[in-house]
């Protein structure tokens, strides 16, 4: 028990110190709110003015949004780490991988939730769908997803943080994996959306909730590998 | 700068009889795309002994220390840290050693005090608010607290790295080049801070080429050149290599 409340210490001075250093340099935030807002207009623009067939595209274009500017940010993060090898020094402590990898994700996670929040309301907007009626299933779609793209991207970020080609490689690893999220994500919010009509949502959930478990375990598991030289 | 007297916190070692070797390897060697860094080096360091690792470059200094430091494995042979694999008991290591490597590991956009207090959280710092504003004190960077690192030079820097590894409680510290970027205030507090390090027991190996300005500070010197050691000197460090008459390492050409 002692273990593990010293590994939630540690994993919480880690997120800290991200989001600290996030709100200071706005390296993730800035760049990816932007990125995900291009990709909404330029899909928007693509598709037509037709308003219900932009509805109708609305889940798959928020989730697209999020996973392409989530990799973005996730990346960015784990670079705050290559300053002055600062990954090496955070190897150097005597403190659980599992911790560290703990308290990437959750960093990672608190910037992809405020980028699926500003995404989603902007998706509500521009292609004039009513989020207001579903905000709860909405919001926790948003919270499993942000949650799934963080666990993996953590992992991969640390996979691709020493390669020279890191900005290709991370989508190329992320994508693949990421399937199955996209998929249910994209899911539990077209339903909720339409209010639920085949009483499906919550099995997308559910898938939602063991991606991440998944995730989170494997991640967890092996990510102190990655900090090996 | 003010000379405060820098705090360094209490070690217990239990008796000195009983305490195990700071540091003992044995025919270790590291390779690099086939090169031999380390060519099979055996070593062994007392416990509470200030030990210079010197040597050209490319001696394999560095990646000796890295080895102890466990960010490095070795591709062959062994090493122990107070009685303590590197590789299979590396959680436990990484508990009694300190690293100052060339780079310093800091955070560019927080400031030297939530750098330090960053530190004191992972190192599991008792009373982390007192230790880091003396930590701070004692590098020199008191003033300079709530200032962030990106505007740091790398003297700074350095002080700031240093301050860091007060906060711990290392058995073992180890320090590649030190003196690098210091100015002569800088150049001071290193001196003092192996003087505090030898006087609670605190064993420090020190890579250096500074070997004018150790000389009085340390107990020993090991002498490194392309992977091996050629040369062994002073109190608590002795070594088993070819060049000394000892058991023989392999030679770099034979572990390629």
């Amino acid at each position: 028990m002692n273990g593990l409340r010293t590994e939630a210490r540690v994993a919480m001075a880690i997120a800290r110190k991200d989001a600290v250093a996030e709100l200071r340099g706005r390296h993730a935030t800035v760049s990816t709110l932007f990125f995900a807002a291009v990709v909404l207009l330029l899909f928007g623009f693509a598709l037509g003015p037709d308003a219900r067939r932009l509805a109708e595209a609305a889940p798959g274009l928020l989730w697209l949004a999020i996973v392409f500017a989530g990799i973005l940010a996730v990346n960015r993060l784990h670079l705050l780490e290559t300053d002055d090898a600062a990954l090496e020094q955070l190897a150097l402590y005597p403190v659980a991988r599992r911790a560290i990898y703990a308290g990437k994700a959750l960093g990672g996670f608190a910037v992809m939730l405020v980028l699926g929040v500003v995404v989603l309301g902007a998706v509500g907007i521009l292609f004039a769908v009513d989020i207001a009626s579903a905000w709860l299933p909405l919001l926790s779609t948003v919270i499993l997803g942000a949650m799934g793209i963080a666990a993996v991207g953590t992992f991969y970020a640390g996979v691709t943080v020493r390669m020279r080609a890191r900005e290709v490689m991370l989508p190329l690893l992320v994508l693949p994996v990421l399937a199955p999220l996209l998929l249910g994500a994209v899911r539990a919010t077209a339903a909720a959306l339409a209010g639920d009509p085949f009483g499906e949502l919550g099995a997308w959930l559910q898938l939602l909730v063991a991606f991440d478990l998944i995730m989170l375990m494997a991640g967890a598991a092996t990510y102190g590998f990655l900090l090996e030289d | 700068m003010p000379q405060t007297t820098i705090y360094v916190s209490p070690r217990s070692f239990g008796r000195p009889d009983a305490r195990p070797p700071a540091v003992e390897t044995t025919e270790l060697a590291r390779l690099f795309a086939g090169s031999a860094a380390l060519a099979g080096v055996t070593l062994r360091v007392e416990g509470g002994r200030s030990v210079a690792l010197l040597g050209p470059n490319g001696a394999g200094k560095t990646t000796l220390l890295r080895v102890l430091a466990t960010i490095l494995r070795s591709s062959y042979g062994s090493a122990r840290v107070d009685g303590l694999d590197v590789v299979r008991d590396a959680d436990l290591v990484r508990e009694r050693v300190a690293y100052l490597s060339h780079a310093t590991g800091l955070y560019d956009d927080l400031t030297a005090r939530e750098n330090l207090h960053f530190a004191a959280a992972l190192l599991g710092t008792e009373e982390p608010a007192a230790r880091v504003e003396r930590a701070l004190l004692d590098v020199g960077l008191g003033e300079r607290a709530d200032d962030r690192v990106r505007g740091f030079s790398a003297g700074m820097r350095r002080r700031l790295a240093l301050g860091r590894i007060l906060l711990g409680r290392a058995s073992v510290v180890l320090l590649d080049e030190p003196y690098a970027a210091l100015d002569r205030d800088g150049m001071g507090l290193v001196d003092r801070l192996l003087a505090a390090w030898k006087e609670v027991g605190v064993t420090v190996i020190v890579a250096s080429h500074a070997t004018d300005r150790l000389t009085g500070l340390l107990d020993g010197t090991v002498t490194l050149d392309r992977g091996l050691v050629t040369a062994v000197s002073g109190a608590g460090v002795t070594s088993v290599a070819p060049t000394l008459g000892g058991t023989r390492a392999p030679a770099p050409e034979a572990i390629r």
